[in-house]
């Protein structure tokens, strides 16, 4: 009986288990990405020039300067890779970064400037 | 003590005393609801009117054994026809009315005989065939709508379009012909629509005295013991045929009362599911899927309409929500599938 | 001599089998009559019927085991609908996409299939002889219990966060939801096109899984008792079979399967009408299993097949064959639900007829035993 028990409280277990891998997994984030000024903790990051974007190794389409474009993910680890555009070419100078997302962040936005130039806060995850 | 307390509720049975005691609830919030006590009254009775010769026509089909007649259908559409019939000629007032009727009864007698010979041969399943059977009627019917030949302007699509409407007025013929006759004010909300509730006293009388003539006590043996029925001497299949042609013709003449209470005549699949409520209100009356009585058709129809009347408008004041419609299918439905899980006792 | 009495046999055979099978042959006359009336392509046609398949066959295949246990026509299978359908408002709630989405609503699904499987059949076991009657009705009173649920509770008890599929008030769900997420998820898995005609290969393998699930568990031992049961309730219960427990098992699978068999539906057309889908689910399925050959007390694959081929050649058919033949494109969709509650009336009064034929003959046999 107990063997019965025990074995139906791991199967459970189990569903459980892939239950919330699926919600993690499954969950469609927004992404934001700006490429306007942000001025944080009293430095100001202005946008130079238009970049071309890649989420996840997906094209996007170009963001020029001051614009936002949009884009959604799913799941919890992604990177962002940007090509700056000269003149309307590639100039190959890339910048890459890593973000994990995590269940209730449903909307990121991510502020282009901020991130070529390293600052902290370049990505700001709104809970809900 | 306690013992009584049991009996009396298993003979009211559970399910009927909490919609009663339900219902109670309703009337008396009503006036804390904003809303007008007499005219809930006004509503509950008229909505008597209308329904009650539907529910009449119940009785016949479980008197004989066919159980609860799900193709009322089959009784609405002969009732359709007989009220376009007599638009289309122009009938207005107690003319207009009773010619509805009249050839809804021509219509009904057919439908009614070949209804009948259909379940003499399903017998045992007649509840589910009926159910399908009337389904089809009425989706045949929508094609005939649009084909049959009517010409009067207050029922076709206009600017020369084809067919009837789904939907046709009978304002200005003979709405409200019935509910107006005689009629006791009490009050500015309360009307009492007496002309309605003597037809259906005068129906419920001549279906009583029916029932006590040789012809209708045979089929009630019938219903009772099919076997004892054929060792009297009596054709079973014959008194079910008859049972369902009466069934038929009060039905038929039920929908003309409940459309010349409404103002509507509904066609296409507006009487699709026409049967549920109707059934509903006979079992909430105590009746059986193999007993029915006058006695439940009048509990039960005020009963149905009392709530159908009350808890919308209650409900929606109180909790600030319409929940009505939703709870009204519960009910309805609800009521069915509890008199279904009866055991019936074997024919 | 004895040729006459071979072609009386072959003769008697082939009455026997076109009785037995009225229906399919009478859509197929009415099909091919229809078919050119429409005048569309015969591409046309085989990619609406291949879609509709892919689609539609779960649900209809999740009918039979509740006709081997000899409760006829599962009338209640839209309570798993319901239960599909209550899973994907919170997995749109959530907003999981993808093979995710559509994995974790048949994990969420499960569960309240199971509940509501259950509960119908406790309840159809009350109505012993009554069944479908009772499973029609039920059906309508749990989707009122639904829309109480899904108008009143979600969105002010059940926290809902995406105001997108609530309705205004603030509580209770929109009719329409957008299942952008998780559409055509399974279709697109795995699928590839000849002539212009889309094949979903996933769906189909799904389908077959189940074709090969239904051969497999009638073999069992569980299976076996299901049949027994549905042979004859007091031998089954002479041989120490639990016939109650059997009967609600197999209308819990039966839920079970037609909820998996609705988020397939669901995931192939995109959008769910909270307040409708399932609604017809139960009288299209059960129609097509009909016009397939099936009877209250048989049901097989091949009839689910056969029966979903024509039946949705005839949808597709009617509404245009009716504008050809009458000039009035109403009357073929008029015609299409004609149809569908006709086969089903029909298919349930012979099969009552017959009944009674075989009633009658047992008095009489028993009567000259005496």
């Amino acid at each position: 009986m107990t063997k019965q028990i025990i074995i139906r409280i791991i199967f459970i277990s189990l569903l459980l288990i892939l239950g919330i891998f699926l919600y993690i997994s499954g969950k469609e984030h927004t992404i934001f990405i700006d490429n306007k000024e942000i001025t944080l903790n009293d430095t100001t990051y202005r946008a130079n020039s238009d970049y071309k974007v890649w989420i996840d190794n997906k094209e996007l389409k170009v963001i020029k300067k001051g614009e936002r474009g949009l884009t959604k993910v799913t799941g919890t680890n992604h990177k962002i890779m940007v090509e700056k555009i000269s003149d309307k070419v590639l100039t190959g100078e890339k910048h890459e970064m890593r973000f994990r997302l995590k269940m209730n962040e449903k909307i990121i936005i991510i502020n282009l400037p901020a991130m070529i130039n390293n600052a902290d806060e370049w990505l700001i995850k709104q809970i809900n | 003590m306690k013992l009584e307390i049991k009996k009396i509720i298993e003979n009211f049975s559970l399910p009927r005393i909490i919609v009663f005691l339900f219902l109670l609830f309703l009337l008396i919030l009503t006036p804390f609801s904003g809303l007008r006590f007499d005219s809930t009254i006004n509503d509950i009775i008229v909505r008597f009117g209308m329904n009650g010769v539907l529910v009449l026509s119940l009785i016949p089909m479980v008197k004989s054994g066919c159980g609860l007649n799900f193709g009322l259908q089959l009784s609405i559409i002969p009732g359709l026809l007989g009220a376009i019939i007599s638009i289309e000629m122009g009938l207005r007032n107690f003319i207009g009315f009773f010619a509805a009727i009249g050839i809804a009864i021509f219509f009904a007698v057919i439908s009614g005989y070949l209804y009948g010979l259909l379940l003499n041969k399903v017998k045992g399943n007649e509840m589910v065939v009926a159910t399908y059977v009337g389904f089809s009627i009425v989706s045949f019917m929508c094609i005939m709508w649009l084909l049959l030949p009517f010409k009067s302007t207050d029922m076709i699509w206009p600017y020369g379009g084809t067919g009837l409407r789904p939907t046709i007025s009978n304002k200005g013929y003979w709405f409200n012909i019935l509910t107006d006759f005689l009629k006791i004010n009490i009050g500015e909300y309360l009307v009492i629509p007496t002309g309605n509730i003597l037809f259906f006293a005068l129906l419920a009388l001549l279906l009583w005295g029916f029932f006590r003539t040789k012809l209708g006590t045979s089929i009630a043996i019938t219903g009772i013991n099919a076997d004892y029925a054929r060792s009297c001497g009596i054709n079973i299949d014959n008194m079910r045929i008859i049972s369902v042609i009466v069934s038929t013709i009060i039905g038929a003449i039920g929908i003309i009362v409940y459309q010349e209470s409404f103002g509507f005549i509904q066609l296409y699949l507006g009487p699709l599911y026409m049967s549920f409520p109707a059934i509903a209100a006979i079992l909430i009356g105590g009746a059986t899927v193999d007993k029915a009585s006058i006695s439940n058709v009048i509990i039960g129809v005020l009963l149905f309409q009392g709530i159908s009347a009350a808890a919308p408008s209650v409900v929606n004041n109180l909790l600030k929500h319409d929940i009505a419609e939703p709870l009204r299918i519960v009910i309805t439905n609800g009521m069915i599938v509890y008199a279904l899980t009866r055991v019936v006792r074997s024919r | 001599m004895r040729n006459n009495n071979l072609t009386k046999r072959s003769v008697g055979k082939i009455i026997n089998v076109l009785l037995n099978n009225t229906v399919p042959i009478v859509i197929l006359l009415i099909l091919v009559f229809a078919i050119p009336l429409s005048n569309l392509s015969g591409t046309f046609i085989i990619r609406e019927i291949v879609t509709r398949l892919s689609r539609n066959l779960f649900l209809i295949l999740s009918l039979i085991i509740p006709v081997l246990a000899g409760m006829g026509m599962n009338f209640s299978i839209v309570l798993g609908a319901m239960s599909a359908q209550i899973a994907i408002i919170f997995i749109t709630d959530w907003g999981i996409i993808g093979i995710q989405g559509v994995l974790l609503a048949i994990l969420i699904s499960t569960p309240i299939a199971i509940l509501l499987g259950f509960f119908a059949g406790i309840i159809l076991n009350k109505a012993k002889g009554k069944e479908m009657v009772t499973g029609f009705m039920l059906s309508f009173f749990v989707n009122g219990i639904y829309q109480i649920f899904v108008l009143f509770i979600m969105g002010s008890l059940i926290p809902i966060s995406n105001s997108e599929i609530l309705l205004d008030k603030g509580y209770g769900i929109r009719n329409t939801i957008n299942l952008i997420g998780i559409r055509q998820v399974l279709d697109n898995l795995i699928a590839f096109d000849i002539k212009g005609v889309r094949i979903p290969i996933l769906l189909f393998l799904i389908i077959g899984l189940l074709c090969i699930f239904i051969i497999w568990f009638k073999k069992t031992k569980l299976g076996h008792e299901i049949n027994t049961v549905g042979q004859d309730n007091d031998i089954s219960a002479y041989m120490g079979i639990n016939v109650g427990k059997i009967r609600i098992l197999s209308i819990v699978i039966s839920t079970i399967l037609a909820c998996y068999g609705q988020i397939i539906f669901l995931q192939n057309i995109g959008t769910l009408t909270v307040y409708d889908s399932h609604i017809q689910v139960g009288v299209f399925t059960i129609a097509a299993i009909l016009v397939g050959g099936a009877s209250v007390t048989s049901a097989n694959i091949g009839n689910a097949i056969i029966g979903a081929i024509l039946f949705h050649a005839m949808f597709v058919v009617s509404p245009l064959a009716g504008k050809t033949l009458i000039g009035n494109a109403q009357i073929g969709e008029y015609f299409r639900v004609f149809i569908s509650y006709g086969v089903i009336a029909f298919s349930l009064a012979v099969y009552a007829w017959r009944e009674r034929i075989e009633e009658k003959r047992d008095e009489i046999t028993k009567g000259n035993e005496i």
